[in-house]
């Protein structure tokens, strides 16, 4: 029988000590000079920025900007004709995307990418897969050590549950979910790989405002609670300033704003992107 | 010698039934006897996790001992704002042990009126559950000088709060660790100092009548009175699986979930999260339940709601079963037998469709299902009558206790039942009498202990030693009680014809499509109408399912058709009514009534006054005989911002309503 505290949970240490948030922190992910074009047309044209330990980064940019090619190059869907992608001060550039997960990339997809006939525990559990040490012919035996580790994967889950607040659909089949709960199970399976960064895809597209706050709570919670480092792409641009540290603005596949909210807000360049009006 | 002296000299000598007269003692006595016993469960991680008596005794003792270490003196005031959780409970039990009382929120007030409660009953600590109620608190704060600290038992979102006011509940057992290797037996000594006259909890009331809200005054021996009263009347046994689910909050579950859970005891159940409590109360095989009137209607409504989607013959046999068992249980309670037809074949229809109906429902074990709070349709008793789960109706104030309940096999659904009777050791048995405005005057048991720093209010109540309910009863001949309504709420036409506005409205709420009704009506009007808030999740699935497309709830809601759907849920009501009280005109509400707006009260009852005043204009048009009102509702968004809707609101006449106009 599992028997732990409230508050002692292990949630608030999932991702080892909860760092202390106000010290100068080290880079964790660094995006050297990526270029990606498809054919003639340039999605990425040399990019580059850095994400720090401990900060909420938003990559914003109208749409078509290339936002997501850049998220797609850094977790390795797409292979850039050039430049590097540095995780923890090792050169991911060649490394498939399963790789880069297990090394603590996990992301979230702007169009859901879900089971639908799995329930959410199952689905959350699926994100648990690249810790579980087990081969197919020990589970099928289901010997007690099986047992024991299925059990520990379980606690996992369930704190995240407990943390995502979704206990009330725990058993639910994914297909008859509202979209708002859905992104929110796909958080909880990234969530569930304990990663050391987390990628999030314009994961407040098509919410109403509610579901919105909501959501900007729960990814304040988690760069709080578990320490994780975010980087969030999205076009919502008021979301993003209101919780990001600090934001890369990308137009036409280039890096054309780089700094912290306020900054940002008053750049000439970035009014001009969104606006489409030249300010010069 | 004052009544009251009397009273505790009785309870300290009292018949052996009564094994403490305060509760902290019965905490006491349970650790002592049933130490290693379940005390509460909680589903965590999606498991129920278990606290024995020791372990609940314990956890209560260093946080009482925190408390005091913080400076918490007796009779001085603990605040808890939170859902029903294990420390939640474990506050109540650790204050009450230090002699202080308890003052306990709704979990959704607004800090406004947070604010109010912790100020008028003098606060020193309050005691919140998670962000949410500590951000109230925090808000408010600088107008509560006697608040020494604010105590949270959740700490998730609270990583980056540094007020020096805060501390964690863990924190406070770990301070009161320490005083108890400095000071052994401090907590047990408060426990023996407790008197039963000595104040348990000040219950505030709901403030429907427009005035601010009173603090109640609800010592231990009331609390304990309360309860064996009850347990006189209702089926009940030690070690019951009980679920709490109403907020303590409400006097109600003061006197349930916490008096008779120690008294009893209780293995009290805590749900996961108050939205899975249909799933829990299935997980906890609750045995017995306290829910409001609106909570059991919401159960059935559930039921409803999924049978509008089930196919034809899924329904029909549904609505056939439910008639057959809804003749047994009339046959049951009124002690004579069924139509031989119904009783040969309900065996069958129980095992085929009822039984596995009330499984899902979670109430296969309930023997002691009660509601209580305000009246209840008869058609929500049917339907879990006709199960088989006998509920049944309670009838009490926060102010005396618990009146009157229905009990033994045989009681009719119309009553709240008959008058409980008094354990000799809590005061002279009750007695009660009718004055000629139809209200209540009872006197007996414990008695009235007041309002709270409010001696005006509290005189206003008592007339000689009788204490005036405000409530219209009446006594029928077999001795059972009829609630009718509030004295100041029954109505006179401007015909003169009085009519029951409540029962109105109560018919009218049993229909899936409506979630509220104020009915219309007194001296100035000549007919009775009603303005209808429709239930926005059945009627949009109905609309859905006959393809009428609709936006927003204002739209929906002045939809031709839904405007038909409601005048024909009107015309059935209206059936069982005399012709000259029958409504004739209503008109849906273009926005949803909301608690969040004064609209409501938190236990969801209606402010009628301020809703005849906000609707003013619309109900004029009412009366006016137009058939359109154009109209702007201020709205008040749950982020603080407020919007208007603008729309033209149709007033439609029943069946009833076109006769007499013709």
């Amino acid at each position: 029988m599992v028997k732990v505290r409230r508050g002692e949970k292990l949630s608030y240490r999932l991702s080892g000590a909860a760092r202390a948030l106000d010290v100068e922190h080290a880079v964790i992910l660094k995006v050297e000079d990526i270029t990606l074009s498809f054919g003639r047309i340039k999605a990425v044209d040399g990019a580059s920025f850095e994400a720090r330990d401990g900060e909420i980064l938003a990559i914003i940019g109208p749409n078509g900007a290339g936002k997501t090619s850049l998220l797609n190059c850094i977790n390795g869907f797409y292979k850039p004709q050039q430049g590097h992608v540095y995780f923890q001060g090792k050169d991911i550039s060649r490394l498939s995307p399963h790789k880069r997960a297990e090394l603590g990339l996990g992301r979230t997809f702007q169009g859901l990418q879900v089971y639908e006939g799995m329930s959410v525990l199952d689905t959350i559990m699926s994100g648990r897969h690249i810790h579980m040490k087990l081969n197919p012919a020990q589970a099928f035996f289901y010997w007690p050590w099986v047992h024991k580790e299925e059990l520990e994967h379980r606690l996992v889950v369930e704190e995240i549950i407990d943390f995502l607040e979704i206990e009330h659909i725990r058993k639910r089949p994914i297909g008859m979910l509202s979209y708002g709960l859905r992104k929110r199970v796909d958080l909880a399976r990234a969530l569930a790989l304990e990663p050391k960064i987390l990628l999030l895809d314009e994961p407040m597209a098509g919410m109403n405002l509610e579901e919105k706050e909501d959501l900007a709570r729960f990814i304040l919670d988690i760069h709080e609670g578990l320490g994780t480092p975010i980087v969030i792409v999205e076009h919502d641009m008021e979301v993003v300033m209101d919780i990001a540290h600090n934001i890369v603005v990308i137009d036409w596949g280039q890096v054309i704003a780089q700094g912290t909210p306020a900054e940002i807000r008053i750049n000439p360049k970035v009014i001009e992107a969104y606006l489409g009006v030249s300010v010069t | 010698m004052s009544r009251r002296e009397v009273v505790e000299i009785k309870v300290g000598i009292t018949s052996e039934h009564i094994v403490a007269d305060t509760l902290p003692k019965l905490l006491l006595r349970n650790r002592e006897n049933w130490g290693d016993r379940v005390a509460f469960r909680q589903k965590d991680l999606g498991i129920w996790q278990e606290w024995t008596w020791e372990d609940v005794y314990s956890e209560a003792k260093y946080f009482g001992l925190g408390l005091i270490s913080l400076g918490l003196k007796r009779g001085e005031t603990v605040g808890i704002i939170g859902e029903n959780e294990p420390e939640n409970f474990l506050s109540h039990y650790a204050a009450q042990a230090a002699g202080a009382k308890v003052v306990c929120l709704y979990p959704d007030v607004t800090p406004p009126e947070a604010q109010y409660l912790w100020d008028n009953s003098e606060s020193v600590f309050i005691i919140c559950e998670d962000q949410e109620q500590v951000d109230k608190a925090l808000e408010v704060k600088d107008q509560l000088p006697r608040v020494k600290k604010i105590i949270y038992w959740d700490p998730r979102g609270m990583w980056k709060y540094t007020d020096p006011i805060l501390m964690r509940f863990s924190e406070v057992q770990e301070l009161g660790r320490k005083y108890d290797t400095e000071h052994p037996g401090v907590f047990e000594e408060g426990i023996a100092q407790g008197k039963p006259g000595d104040i348990a909890v000040l219950s505030y009331t709901s403030g429907t009548t427009g005035a601010r809200p009173k603090g109640v005054i609800m010592s231990h021996g009331g609390l304990l009175d309360s309860a064996c009263r009850v347990e006189r009347r209702v089926i009940m046994k030690p070690f019951l699986q009980y679920l709490s689910y109403i907020s303590p909050a409400w006097a109600t579950e003061q006197m349930f979930g916490l008096t008779m859970g120690l008294h009893m005891p209780f293995i009290l159940n805590f749900p996961e999260e108050p939205e899975t409590v249909l799933e829990n109360i299935r997980e906890v095989g609750a045995e017995m339940l306290v829910f409001s009137p609106r909570q059991w209607e919401s159960l059935s409504s559930t039921v409803q709601a999924k049978m509008l989607d089930g196919n034809f013959i899924q329904r029909s046999m549904y609505k056939r079963a439910m008639a057959i068992g809804t003749e047994v249980a009339q046959g049951r309670l009124a002690g004579r037998p069924a139509g031989i037809v119904a009783r040969v074949i309900y065996p069958l229809i129980y095992l085929l469709v009822l039984r596995p109906l009330r499984d899902k429902l979670g109430l296969l074990k309930t023997i002691s299902p009660v509601g209580g709070g305000s009246a209840m349709a008869p058609e929500i008793f049917y339907f879990f009558q006709a199960m088989g789960v006998k509920l049944r109706n309670m009838y009490g104030m926060t102010e005396i206790g618990l009146l009157t309940v229905h009990s033994g096999e045989h009681y009719s659904l119309e009553t709240v039942g008959h008058f409980m009777q008094v354990d000799p050791a809590f005061g002279t048995p009750l007695e009660w009498r009718v004055e000629e405005t139809g209200e209540l005057l009872v006197r007996g048991g414990w008695g009235f202990d007041g309002y709270y720093r409010n001696a005006e209010a509290t005189a206003e109540r008592i007339k000689g030693d009788w204490f005036c309910t405000g409530d219209a009863l009446a006594l029928r001949e077999d001795g059972e009680m009829v609630y009718l309504e509030r004295v100041g709420d029954m109505r006179q036409l401007s015909t003169g014809v009085r009519f029951p506005p409540q029962f109105i409205e109560i018919r009218l709420r049993f229909s899936p499509f409506i979630k509220d009704v104020i009915s219309l009506g007194d001296e100035t009007k000549p007919f009775v109408s009603a303005l209808i808030n429709i239930d926005s999740e059945t009627v949009g699935r109905w609309a859905e399912k006959r393809g009428i497309a609709y936006s927003t709830f204002p739209d929906l809601s002045q939809r031709e058709q839904v405007r038909n759907l409601i005048k024909g849920e009107i015309d059935k009501v209206n059936q069982s009514l005399p012709s000259e009280s029958r409504v004739l005109r209503f008109t849906n509400l273009p926005k949803e009534l909301d608690p969040d707006e004064a609209e409501l009260t938190r236990t969801r009852k209606l402010r009628r006054s301020f809703l005849e005043e906000r609707f003013g204009n619309l109900i004029n048009s009412i009366y006016e005989g137009k058939a359109t009102f154009p109209t702007e509702v201020p709205v008040k968004y749950r982020d603080g911002r407020t919007g208007q809707v603008k729309t033209d609101v149709g007033i439609t006449d029943t069946e009833a309503g076109k006769e007499v106009m013709k």
